[in-house]
Order: C-alpha cells, then structure tokens, then sequence
C-alpha cells in the first residue's frame, strides 16, 4: 500500500516537474493608455496558454512591465493573483484582466504616481513579460515571453475656429462658418472620423444644456480633414423681440475610429467629444452685443 | 307732515349713511387691494410655442441631405416670479418641450421617455425656488454652479438649500441628473446611460464684491444596475471633488480669484476594488480604475475705466475630471494676459489677449503647445468714419508618434473693417466694408509638406435709415473664396433686409430675402435662395404673439450625384408670450 502511494506521489511529483506550459502572447502595439481600459477591449492582450503533458496541472502568471533598458517598473504579486489551470482541450485564452490584474500589481517611484493620478503610465515604449510559475514556490514552468508596446494617451482636438465666445457678422455668417480643430494625437494609423455638431442655444437655455438636449442643426462627419466651411442657410435673426440675447450656439467634435466607436471611452465624457465652445452671431453688428446667457 | 320731514330727513341720513358706509367700505377695501397688490408682485413671462418643419429632398428617394430640426415641437415655459412683500418671494422656472430631440449625452437617442426620465431630461426644467429673506429653498430641476472646477454644467433633479446667513454661506443640493436608460441596438440607436446621483455642498463666508472664501463638495455616482441591457461604450462611474475657492475685490479695481480642488474619480465601479489605490473616505472607495489628480487656477488683475488688465493660469492634471463638467478637457496649462484699453475720449477701443495652452503637463501624451493671439481695435475717428481691425491666431504643435515629422497646424484670420456714415436731412447712409483674411497652415505627419489653406471674405453692406419714416431696410453683397489644394470654393451672396412696424405700431414685421451663388471647382453652380420673415405682434400690453417664418431652397451643381439634387426646407415657429407685471399695473 505505502509503495503504491509512494509511487503515485513520485509520478504526480515528476509530472509536475516535467510539466510544461508555453505562452503565446499577443498584445496591440499601441495599446490604450488608459491600463483599465485593457480590460474592456479583448483585442488588447491574449494570452493563449497551451498546456504539454500538463493537464490539470495549476500554474500562476508572473507578469512584469518593464522600460526598454530592462528596469522593471510593475510586477504581479504573486501571493495575491489568481491560480490557473489549463482547460481539459489543451489551450486556454486568458485576456488583460488574467494577465495583468490590476488590483494586484504593484508599480514603482514616478509610474506609481503617475497611475494613481492619471490612470495611464508616462507615454513611452514598455515591455511586457510573462512567464507561468507554480502556485506553491512560483518556481518557472515555462518560457519568459516578452512584446513591446508604446503608450500614448490618446488627445482629442482642441478647437480653434470659431474661437470661445466669438462674435460673428451676421451677414458674413449666414454664407459660410468656417469650423478648425486640430487633430487627435498622436496622429492613427487609419484615418480618424471627426464628427463636428452645431447646437443651438435656446434663450431658455444653457450651452451644455443645448448640446444635450438639441437637435444639432449642423452634423457632419468628417474624414482626416481638420477644417470644414459650413453654408449654414439660416437667417440668424434674434428669437424674438422680446429676446435681448445674441443667437447663440455650440459646437463640439466627436472623434470616431475606424470602427465608428468613440476614440476614448473610458477618458473625460465617454463619447470622444472635444470640450464644446460657444459662438454668437450678431444680427446687426452696428448695434451694441449682450452675449450673457 | 313733521313725521313725513323726519323720516324723508331719516332716510336721506340714512342713504348719506349707507354711501358713506359703502364708500368708505370700497376705499377700504381699494386700500386692502392695493395694499395686497403691494404686497404681492408678479413678474416675469409664460408662453408655449409651436415649432414645426418639413424637407422635400429631390430627386424622390434621394437622402443626401438629412432633416436638420424636429417635424414637430411644443414648447412650454413658465417662469413667474411672485413676491410677497420685501422678504418673501417665489420663483418658478418651468420650460419643458413635447417631444425628446437629445443626441448627445446619456438622453441621445431616446424617443419614448419614461416619467421620470422626461423630467430629468436636460430639455426640461421644472424648477421651484421658494425664498424667505437669506434662506433660499432649492426644488426641482437646477443648475447650480458653485465654482469653475467643482460643479456647474449639469442640471441636477432634486432638492437643497442656499442659506446665507449674513456673511456665512451654506449650500447642499441632492438629485438625479440622469435616469437609468436602456441600451437599444436600434435602430434609432439608444446609447444608453446609467442611473447618475448627485450631492453637493459649500461652505464658506462671502461678502458681494468684497470677498468670497468658500469650501465645496461635488459627488457623483452611477447605479450599475440601472439600466438593462446596458450601454455598450459608457462604464458606471463616480467621482467626487473637493475644491476651495478665494475670491478678493480691492480697491480701484484690483482683483484676486483662485481654487483649488483634488478630484477622486472612479472610472468604471464594475472594476475591482483596490487595495493598493488610496481611497477617500467616506467619500469614495477606490477601484483599480480609480484616479486621484489635482486643479488649480487664479486669476490676478485690476479692471478700470480706461485699463483693464489681467492674468489668468489653469492647471488641470491628467487624472482631473468631475461630474459636474463633463466636457472638461484635463492634461493642460493655459496662461493668458489679458487687456483692455479704453483711449482717445472712449472712441479707441482695445480688446486683446495672448497665452499658451500645454497639453500633456503630466507626460501621459505627447506634449502639446498652443500659442492663442487675439486682437480687436476699433477706431472712431471721426462722426463720419470709424476703422476696426481684428487678428486671430492659433498655432497648434506637438510630437506625432511614430510619424517622421510632428504636427504643426496653423491659423490666422486678419479682419478690416471701415465704416463710413453720410448724414442728410431725413436720411442717414451707413457704408461698411470688410475684408477678411483667414490663412490655415496644416503640415503633413509623412511628408513634412505643408498645405495652405487660404480665405477671402469682402462684404459690403449698405444701411439707409430714414428720419422721418418707420421703415428700416438694408443691404449687403459677399464674396468668399477658399482655395486649398485640390478645391477650390467660391460663394457669392445678395441679401436684402426690410424692418417696419404696422398695425399702429403693435406688429413688427422683418423680412429678409439672401441669394448665394456657390462654385466648387469646374462643377456647376449651384444656388441657394432663403426667405424669411419675423412677425412680432402685440396684441395686449402683456401678450404678445411671435411668428417666424423660413424656407431654403438649395440646388446643387453637378458635384454630386444625382444630377440637379435639391432641396426646399421649410420652417416655422409661432407661439403666445404673457407678462405678468403687476408693477405696471399698479
């Protein structure tokens, strides 16, 4: 009886031992700059697991970010991160939340603080290393795998023309609006969809409250380009008599990827929109302006 | 014959008797009236509106140009303000529309609100500010704005109070800004949003243009389960912002404003708790999506009557964001100087400024520099002449990644402006003239090349006024030119304008007629005819009846396919203003 079990034990031991794990890791060469945003995004980071001779065998990931120059600036605790076991087919795909678990990595000096802050790490080139280890004395059973990414938080326009509180002509206004806002940087790879929105301002309401709650009179999208002149063909004339207030509007760009999706969803808004400004149009530019809404 | 005297003296005593009485009894309660009517004030204005459109696009099945309004929309508002006596007044603000037109923000897309969504709905107020002397009861829909970093852009459904006790402030509003709404692949395409709770406090001493010292909270949270199924791309957050502003007003105009604030913000509550994150009691436990950063801005400046001067610097860190303006763009350092010059017996008049922005201050992106110059100087130099000169730029450049050059965009606009007055004897000549320069530089990411992009706008306008006549006509001629690389696009316009009153000076008719004459290109013309025409009509000295009329016809050239695709818009909005306004009355 001792000698069978002794024998089980020694086998289960040596399999162990000889167990096998090999990584394949895929990972977006630009990659969100928001880390949590990984996680919403499968086509980020896959790890695909397969498992040789090794079935039923559990393993942990040792996950480490480094610099170019090798100094690692982010591993996974060890003690704390979650225990894998290779599913019965051979292969298993695990995704950014299994890989780099964000609760249980712990990061150092100015990248520690710069993920506190902002959520990102410094935009630069960072290295990903994987490597499976056992659960018990995190011992390797397996290969390090390494890839290289560049981070950049990704900056929706500014815009630029018209400029915050502008006050146009009426008359040159009612031909052509002339609309500018800069690029999203860093600058993609596909041609970005730039979704510019004009919104009137009721005298009843507030800009932000106008952009949420209108019809945009303006909605165009706009491919690559970063300027566009609008023929509104409107008559800007004042709401009504009563109404002292300058016809009032605000304008936004919506920046969309290749997809159609927002370019940033987990930054600002959500919904890749650039800050709004307003613009007036005075009807009648030799009469005194009240622009205060 | 002595009893018949008595009682005709009896009843004559008594008729005096009884007049008096009633008279006295009237002017008492004409007394009591006024004395009520004195007590209690009415001002203010309610009203509906109709909106209607229509699009005839040909050829029929033609869609390349989309309805730009709502078919329909009511309109309501009411908005009086009751006053009883010195200390207590009662304001309501009540403007809310038929039907939903949202499509941006959580609201975007939705057609058939529930109740409570109809009244959270941004496009609608419904707002009740009851105020005894300094205590101020806040119910309803409201748009508070506490300070430039803590809350100010949302409208939030709920209730609060502004107390303000002799130079003690205190403020505290609780609500729903936005109701949980369902994800509707569509379409129409329903985005979705989560239920949004908001709070939010100030504390603090101020004394009207003297001097404000004052601490806020903003807090937001999201309900995750508050919408089913839910939305695709927004994530359920929350955030809270501490900030603590300082305004100080000195004498001769000098002035000091700054804030501070540290926002703690959540970016998706699904995410996991952290332990690694700080989290900010009791305001907020941190998740591994949660981000601490900082803002700060101040402003120091003198304002007089020829001279204003000032400064102004923003900082807003990477990670700084709030709920209550969710459109701020973080990561950024603007510094501006500001000036204002009254010269020349106030007929020189200067308005400029100049500054940088700097995005990427925490090196999170590539950085960024702006250089942001305006200038507006107007000249009257004579009854006859004045001159206004104008100059805009903005030049934007940053690194561009992997690209070999970086980004380098450009934009500057030189406007001139004469306008010369002739004065007859019943007549005044009013000619101006305006030419705009406007110059974008755009440089490309792979080639270094850089395209220009160039604008011209002249415009003359001609404006009679008649001394002796009600009727106010004017005229304008436009040319616009731009040419960048690849096309070129020249539009030319005519517009005429007439303003008259009529109906014994109680309507006010305006009508204006503008053709424009548009090129791209080698294409054919293509035109553009709008007429319009607003009706102002007074039919009591409190109601009044609005009506405005357009319609735009616009045919293409041959730039686009179908050959000789047009369309005719037509708009109309009429609608009834009341104006209590029982001072007048009075």
């Amino acid at each position: 009886m001792k000698k069978i079990l002794s024998s089980i034990i020694a086998v289960f031991i040596f399999t162990t031992a000889m167990a096998q794990i090999k990584f394949n890791l895929i990972i977006n060469s630009q990659p969100p700059a928001q880390l949590t945003e990984w996680s919403n995004r499968r086509e980020v980071l896959t790890l695909i697991v397969t498992a040789q001779g090794a079935l039923g065998v559990q393993f942990k990931i040792k996950t480490e970010i480094k610099t170019l120059d090798g100094t690692v600036i982010g591993s996974a605790d060890l003690a704390k991160t979650s225990v894998f076991t290779p599913s019965s087919t051979g292969t298993t795909i695990l995704v950014a939340n299994d890989v780099m678990p964000l609760e249980f990595m712990v990061f150092t000096g100015k990248y520690k603080t710069s993920l506190e802050r902002t959520g990102k790490l410094p935009a630069d080139n960072y290295t990903i290393c994987v490597q499976p280890v056992r659960p018990t004395d995190y011992g390797p059973m397996g290969e390090v795998i390494c890839k290289n990414f560049y981070l950049a938080s990704t900056q929706l326009p500014i815009l630029m023309k018209p400029y915050n509180e502008e006050i146009l002509d009426a008359k040159k206004a009612q031909t052509a609006i002339i609309f500018r806002w800069t690029p999203v940087v860093p600058k993609a790879t596909t041609p970005l969809t730039y979704r510019l929105q004009v919104f009137e301002v009721l005298p009843t309401q507030g800009p932000v409250q106008a952009l949420r709650s209108n019809q945009p009179l303006l909605d165009k999208e706009i491919v690559a380009a970063t300027q566009y002149i609008w023929q509104p063909q409107l008559t800007f004339m004042p709401y009504d008599g009563e109404t002292k207030k300058l016809p009032t509007f605000i304008w936004t760009i919506q920046s969309l990827d290749a997809n159609h999706n927002p370019v940033t969803q987990t930054d600002g808004n959500g919904e890749g929109r650039s800050e709004p400004i307003i613009f007036f149009i005075n009807p009648d530019k030799n009469k005194k302006s009240q622009k205060d809404n | 014959m002595i009893r018949k005297k008595i009682i005709t003296s009896s009843f004559f005593l008594c008729m005096f008797a009884a007049t008096s009485f009633a008279q006295e009894t009237d002017s008492l309660l004409n007394k009591a009236k006024d004395k009520v009517k004195e007590k209690l004030q009415v001002s203010g204005t309610m009203g509906v509106t109709y909106e209607g459109y229509g699009l005839t696009r040909n050829p029929s099945g033609w869609t390349g140009y989309q309805p730009r309004r709502p078919w329909n929309q009511v309109r309501f508002n009411f908005t009086p303000t009751f006053k009883f006596g010195k200390n207590f007044s009662l304001p309501f603000n009540f403007n809310f529309a038929a039907i939903p037109t949202n499509f941006a923000g959580p609201y975007a897309g939705i057609k058939k609100p529930s109740f409570g969504q109809f009244i959270t709905n941004p496009m609608n107020s419904f707002g009740i500010n009851p105020k005894y002397k300094w205590a101020e009861l806040q119910l309803g829909t409201q748009y508070l704005k506490y300070s430039d970093l803590s809350t100010g852009d949302i409208g939030v459904f709920g209730y609060g109070v502004d107390l303000r006790p002799n130079i003690f402030r205190f403020k505290f509003f609780t609500g729903i800004s936005q109701q949980g709404i369902n994800y509707v692949v569509g379409p129409p395409t329903v985005t979705g949003a989560f239920k949004r709770k908001n709070w939010m406090a100030q504390i603090g001493v101020e004394k009207e243009d003297s001097y404000l010292f004052a601490f806020n909270v903003a807090k937001g949270k999201d309900l995750p389960n508050s919408a089913l199924p839910a939305p695709l791309t927004v994530k359920p957050q929350e955030g809270v912002v501490l900030s603590l502003v300082s305004d100080l007003y000195l004498e001769k105009g000098f002035y000091f404003k700054a804030e501070g604030a540290q926002s703690t913000f959540t970016k998706d509550v699904i995410t996991p708790l952290s332990p690694v994150l700080k989290s900010l009691k009791p305001f907020i436990e941190a998740h591994t999506s949660t981000i601490t950063d900082y803002a700060a801005q101040a402003a120091v400046g003198k304002k007089g009557k020829k001279l204003d001067l000032g400064v102004m610097v923003k900082y807003l860190g990477a990670g700084f964001q709030t709920i209550g303006y969710p459109f701020l763009q973080s990561d950024r350092l603007d510094y501006t100087l500001n000036t204002r010059i009254n010269a020349w017996k106030n007929k020189m008049n200067i308005v400029a400024s100049i500054g940088q922005r700097v995005n990427n201050v925490n090196n999170t992106a590539l950085k960024a520099k702006q250089f942001i110059g305006n200038l507006n100087w107007f000249t009257q130099f004579s009854d006859k002449f004045s001159l206004n000169v104008s100059y805009n730029n903005f030049g934007f450049q940053t690194a561009s990644g992997f690209n070999p050059y970086g980004i380098k965009n450009v934009s500057n606009d030189l406007g001139i402006n004469p306008t010369f007055t002739f004065t007859g004897k019943k007549i005044i000549h009013l000619i101006s003239m305006s030419y705009n320069y406007s110059k974008y530089d755009e440089r490309d990411v792979i080639t270094g090349l850089t395209t220009s992009n160039n604008t011209h706008t002249a415009l003359l306008t001609y404006v009679p006024t008649y001394l002796e006549k009600e009727i106010a006509p004017d005229f304008s001629i436009l040319y616009f030119y731009n040419d960048v690389p690849g096309a070129k696009i020249t539009l030319a316009t005519l517009s005429a304008a007439l303003s008259m009153p009529a109906v014994k000076k109680k309507m006010r008719l305006r009508g204006q007629l503008q053709y424009t004459l548009g090129k791209l290109n080698s294409f054919s013309n293509s035109n553009n005819l709008i007429a319009s025409c607003n009706i102002d009509f007074k039919l009591t000295k409190k109601l009044t009846w609005a009506t405005f009329l357009t319609t735009n016809y616009f045919k293409y050239g041959n730039e686009i396919l179908p050959n000789g695709a047009n369309y005719t818009e037509t708009s109309c909005r009429t609608g009834f203003q009341y104006r209590f306004d029982t001072k007048k009355q009075k």
